[in-house]
């Protein structure tokens, strides 16, 4: 909401600065966003006449003007622009003056004659183009000819007005205007609030009644409709003091008959509507649903379907309007109107939000009736409008309000203790000063020495409770007499749950292992899934999708954290990092069935990618790029970390990941995660260059172990012996069946077994491989001796030569 | 033979002062004090002296021996001391090579503050709830008092899957979400971290933000008790020289409504570009929870006040560590993220 302080002014004694005045709003909850000072940076511009004008001499385009400016002197004024005449009123900048642009005026000389100023256009004023008449917009500001000559050009345009811009909330719709607002200000200025002349002549005589004609058929959606019949309208422009008034305020001022009506929904808060009364058929106006699929013509000269929870205008024989969205083309007010009909109405907020929606039509008069309009406002609103038309001319006004008021809407009576509100606010405010404070915001009041009985006046619909009233005293006692007060409850111990002290756990675990965290968003474009080589019948790609999204980037909520990584690497690596090892915990959203008729699934999943080199540059480290055995290495560490021993690491196949190196996680024979190189064509389809390692890991499954308290063994008394053996098998033998093997054959000395070398090369036969193994024996009653231990390796040695054909390397 | 072993100290002993090197020093001791040394040589001539001479020379003779293995033992021990000195002086590296530095991680900035707004609230008794991120309608507006087509619901713009399922714009449904899975009246004392989501994309909305809801309730529970505890949260959180003041405000499901600002950390209180000249900062939205709410979710007004709040964890960031550009957060360049500790 803009609201003019000079408009303010006529209702309420502003007697601080306004940005005093803006401090105090903001403080008693009416937040002003910016104080604005239209005219600022214009200094010493005037309106001038223009005597005399002819074409320069030397130019085609240029003109000389001989202004009158008030002064004793007559200056030559040279301009380009094509619009002005002679006796028109312009602005003018003399010499000496200061435009917004921070220019200042000089003598200057154009194709060998002197100018001595400029004449302004409405931009070189500042003034933007859109609060202006079309015909206003281009070239210099042609002011109306009664102005005055000589005369501050801020004066004259209203630009030495200040507007305070305030965000309202949305239950303030009692301050989406000039006397709301001043309302306020009265209250917290301590100053009285003066009303606006709402007195009408109705010179015209006759009755309304006679004349029109108004019946309500859906009393839900409309509460009151009321209208008063003006005849022999003369339709113009509205005069220059409204039409400042409305530029304040963010409104283009376009003729007399619509002004008035923008003019007092700005003022008083009620949108009004004007219709050309010799085009409403049957002179009668019907406030009814529209019939499913009714069509109307709006003002903006697009058809519209109507559906039945529409509230639509209708005279005896169809749509005229869309009560408090948008009027009808058809009986628009023109030029060539004679007779009006004008209305104010109160419509249910609800179905006015709804259709404005619906037809995304949202105006300030939807807007206002969104947030409620005071039903006692239908007369004061065409009152005011006739007056202001009555003393322009514009009109002459038949006796009478013609309405359809089914019921009276009756206020809120909140009966409520002086005690009660303290308890809530936890301070100690006398009864006296809440009545004081009550009345001052216009609350019917009355206290018994017990009981405050408030009546809330008939714009403050936002008041229901007992805890309204509380508010209305805090805010107007001042918050900040509030003192700061603890809690009185219980001592408790505060806590998380469990799942998130493992989840900072396993955070703190890859931290420190060099993986940094990212934040990816949740929702994903379900190209990704292609990316990923998802089959057709991939359950991932049944994810839950957005009825509005932002734009098909964020088109679904994701089924797996992969496709966010992988985007956030790329993003790296495009901006030259040499290293991206990056992990996030977040949920995956797993809908039971599609179209959601449920919540789903949320389950928390780990994900980490690892691309790039292995360390970082460093002239000690190898250059080497990530592999498989980095992001298991991350793995076993973190399966360490929560204390899950009982994991096996399987074979896989998803469809992104490499066939041949990637593996899956099983835990209790059921499969948590997996983790191994991207698949080349899937690092190709996200932009991802070298060799990228990839893991998945739900966090449920990690919980469970994850607080074990590890119990105390004994350490050893016996020193313990190491062997090396080193043994050719096959190339597809795993490392993991080769140490089954020797461990079963190894006997219960044997404590460790460690693989330390893997070699295929020259040095041996194709299609196998040297693997070389350290072992550790230990006793728990003795030192081991030579012998006991060179005849365990022995029986090791025979039995893997045995199983795979082996032989202990030299 | 007095002479002579007068002499072979003489000439051990000069010969001793020019040795240069350890093994040099082992030779000259085997020379003179060797099976086969000079030492000996003399010592074969014993047998010729006269027997009353014998004790004399024999003493003088360990004389000379104990002074040559002395002065050969002091004299090692120099060399020694010098080898080590030029071995240790030939190891020397270059320190201002860069050490071998455990590559570790960094924490998101979002994560880091998130887990110290916890912690603030866990050491003043609060529980830490979470709940679903795709929530009813139910849950996110009308059990807030925010029945369908309230006019503010404009404040959120809604991510919608169904009519009834949506992407939660607010922490506030596990509010009552806590109070329907508590016996009714049963003072509460919790925080809700979380995701959320509007549908606002431009330089200072993220379609995907983070918020913490927090949700006191009890007996005879007040604004000031509100002021308090968020009076306490923004010292911890921000210094103790930070004050704080409330500003009545409109939520739906509060009533009396606070937006809570603290004195800009930026420029103290002065004015600055960051506080908009204004000193002060929004920092989050807080109140009284509206009776509706209470009643909605089974607890009794007349029984039961309390207090609900909602901070915006992305602007909390933005101000403890001077991020002047939300976008930063979910752009996740390593640059960014790696600037945090």
């Amino acid at each position: 909401m803009l609201a003019s302080i000079d408009w303010l002014k006529q209702y309420v004694d502003i007697d601080v600065t306004p940005e005093e005045l803006a401090e105090k709003l903001t403080r008693v909850g009416l937040e002003v966003e910016s104080v604005n000072y239209l005219g600022e940076g214009i200094e010493g511009v005037i309106t001038g006449k223009v005597t005399q004008i002819e074409r320069h001499p030397d130019s085609d385009h240029l003109w000389v003007c001989m202004m009158d400016v008030g002064g004793p002197e007559i200056l030559q004024i040279l301009t380009g622009a094509q619009n002005v005449h002679q006796y028109d009123m312009v602005p003018v900048a003399v010499v000496g003056s200061h435009l917004p642009n921070g220019m200042t005026l000089k003598k200057a000389k154009m194709r060998g004659l002197d100018s001595f100023g400029m004449l302004c256009s409405a931009s070189e004023l500042g003034i933007d183009a859109k609060l202006l008449l079309p015909e206003q917009r281009e070239g210099i500001f042609i002011l109306p000819p009664d102005t005055p000559i000589g005369v501050d050009i801020k004066k004259v345009l209203g630009l030495d007005d200040v507007v305070l811009d305030i965000d309202l909330t949305a239950n303030r719709g009692d301050c989406t205007n000039i006397i709301g607002l001043a309302r306020e200000a009265a209250a917290v200025l301590g100053k009285e609030l003066r009303l606006p002349d709402m007195s009408v002549k109705e010179a015209a005589g006759g009755n309304a009644a006679d004349m029109a004609a108004i019946e309500v058929q859906c009393k839900d959606l409309c509460s009151r409709f009321a209208v008063r019949v003006l005849k022999n309208i003369k339709i113009g422009p509205s005069p220059e003091w409204m039409q400042k008034h409305l530029r304040a305020c963010g409104m283009r001022p376009i003729s007399n008959v619509v002004d008035v009506t923008n003019y007092v929904m700005l003022e008083l808060g009620q949108p009004m509507h004007a219709y050309d009364y010799d085009k409403v058929g049957g002179h009668k106006l019907i406030v009814r649903r529209a019939a499913e699929g009714e069509k109307l013509v709006t003002l903006d000269s697009q058809e519209r379907i109507l559906t039945p929870d529409m509230i639509t205008i209708a005279d005896t024989e169809h749509a005229v309007g869309l009560g408090g969205v948008m009027g009808g083309l058809e009986t628009e007010v023109t030029g060539a109107t004679v007779n009006v009909m004008l209305e104010a109405a109160t419509f249910n907020g609800p179905s006015i939000r709804r259709t404005s929606k619906a037809l995304g039509l949202r105006s300030e008069a939807s807007g206002r009736f969104e947030r409620g309009v005071d039903t006692i406002l239908n007369h004061n609103a065409l009152n005011r409008a006739v007056h202001l038309l009555e003393q322009m001319g514009a009109c002459e006004t038949v006796c009478g309000i013609v309405e359809d008021y089914p019921e009276e809407v009756k206020p809120a009576v909140i009966r409520v203790t002086p005690k009660a509100i303290n308890t809530r606010i936890g301070v100690e405010i006398a009864a006296d000063e809440m009545v004081d404070i009550l009345k001052k915001l216009q609350f019917g009041v009355e206290y018994d020495g017990n009981e405050l009985v408030v009546t809330a006046p008939s714009w403050r619909y936002d008041i229901s409770c007992d805890a309204d009233i509380s508010e209305e005293i805090a805010r107007m006692h001042s918050y900040d007499k509030i003192e700061s007060h603890n809690p009185e409850l219980p001592l408790v111990q505060g806590r998380q749950a469990v799942i998130d002290d493992v989840c900072e756990e396993i955070e703190d675990y890859l931290v420190a292992a060099g993986l940094s965290e990212v934040m990816t968003y949740s929702f994903i474009n379900p190209n990704n899934f292609d990316k990923m080589l998802l089959g057709e019948s991939d359950s991932r790609r049944a994810a839950i999708e957005l009825m509005n999204p932002l734009s098909d980037e964020f088109k679904v909520m994701r089924t797996s954290m992969l496709p966010g990584m992988l985007n956030t690497a790329a993003y790296n690596q495009a901006r030259q990092a040499d290293s991206v090892k990056i992990f996030e915990i977040g949920k995956v959203f797993l809908p039971k069935a599609l179209p959601l008729k449920e919540l789903p699934e949320e389950k928390q999943v780990l994900c980490a990618v690892l691309t790039g080199r292995r360390s970082a540059l460093n002239w000690t480290e190898s250059k080497d790029e990530v592999d498989f055995y980095d992001m298991k290495g991350i793995v076993e560490g973190l399966l360490e970390t929560v204390q899950l021993t009982s994991v096996k690491f399987v074979p896989v196949a998803q469809p992104y990941l490499h066939p041949g190196k990637s593996c899956a996680i099983e835990a209790d024979g059921k499969v948590i995660g997996w983790f191994g190189e991207l698949h080349p064509t899937a690092a190709e389809n996200f932009d991802l260059n070298g060799s990228v390692c990839v893991l998945e890991l739900e966090v449920a499954p990690l919980v469970a172990t994850a607080t074990h308290v590890p119990q105390f063994e004994h350490l050893p008394k016996y020193p313990a012996t190491s062997r090396d053996i080193a043994v050719v098998v096959p190339l597809e033998v795993a490392t993991e069946e080769l140490e089954n093997v020797i461990r079963a054959n190894a006997g219960e000395l044997l404590k460790k077994v460690q693989v330390f070398d893997v070699y295929t090369g020259k040095q041996v036969e194709a299609g196998y491989k040297s693997m070389a193994f350290n072992l550790t024996f230990q006793a728990d009653d003795r030192t081991l001796t030579d012998e006991e231990i060179d005849a365990v390796i022995k029986n090791v040695v025979e039995k893997v030569g045995e199983a795979y054909k082996a032989k202990l390397r030299d | 033979m007095k002479e002579e072993l007068q002499a072979l100290k003489e000439q051990a002993l000069a010969e001793l002062a020019t040795v240069a090197s350890v093994d040099v020093l082992k030779d000259l001791r085997v020379k003179y004090l060797g099976k086969k040394g000079q030492m000996t040589d003399i010592l074969r001539g014993m047998g010729s002296l006269p027997a009353e001479e014998r004790p004399k020379v024999g003493q003088m003779v360990n004389e000379v021996k104990k002074i040559l293995e002395e002065a050969i033992a002091a004299k090692t021990e120099v060399l020694e001391a010098e080898a080590l000195k030029q071995r240790l002086a030939g190891e020397k590296v270059d320190i201002t090579l860069p050490g071998r530095k455990p590559q570790c991680g960094h924490l998101h900035p979002i994560t880091l503050t998130m887990r110290e707004i916890k912690k603030i609230f866990m050491r003043m008794g609060f529980e830490v709830m979470e709940g679903p991120e795709i929530e009813s309608d139910y849950y996110n507006f009308e059990a807030l008092n925010l029945p369908k087509d309230h006019p503010a619901r404009d404040m959120q713009d809604t991510f919608y899957i169904t009519e009834d399922i949506l992407l939660r714009t607010q922490t506030s449904p596990m509010q009552a979400r806590k109070m329907q899975a508590s016996v009714p009246d049963s003072p509460i004392r919790m925080i809700s971290p979380g995701t959320v989501y509007r549908n606002d994309y431009d330089a200072t909305h993220s379609p995907m933000f983070h918020q913490v809801e927090g949700l006191v309730l009890g007996k005879d529970i007040s604004l000031a008790d509100l002021k308090g505890t968020l009076e306490t949260f923004c010292k911890e959180m921000f210094g103790s020289s930070v004050s704080i003041r409330l500003r009545p405000s409109y939520f739906p499901f509060t009533e009396p409504s606070a937006e809570v600002d603290i004195s800009c950390v930026i420029c103290g209180g002065k004015g600055c570009r960051v506080c908009k000249n204004s000193g002060w900062l929004e920092i989050l939205g807080s109140g009284m929870v509206h009776p509706n709410v209470l009643r909605m979710s089974g607890y009794d007004p007349e029984k039961t006040s309390g207090y609900a709040f909602g901070m915006g964890v992305e602007r909390i960031a933005m101000l403890k560590y001077g991020i002047d550009d939300l976008r930063l957060f979910f752009e996740n360049d390593l640059r960014f993220i790696r600037q945090f500790k």
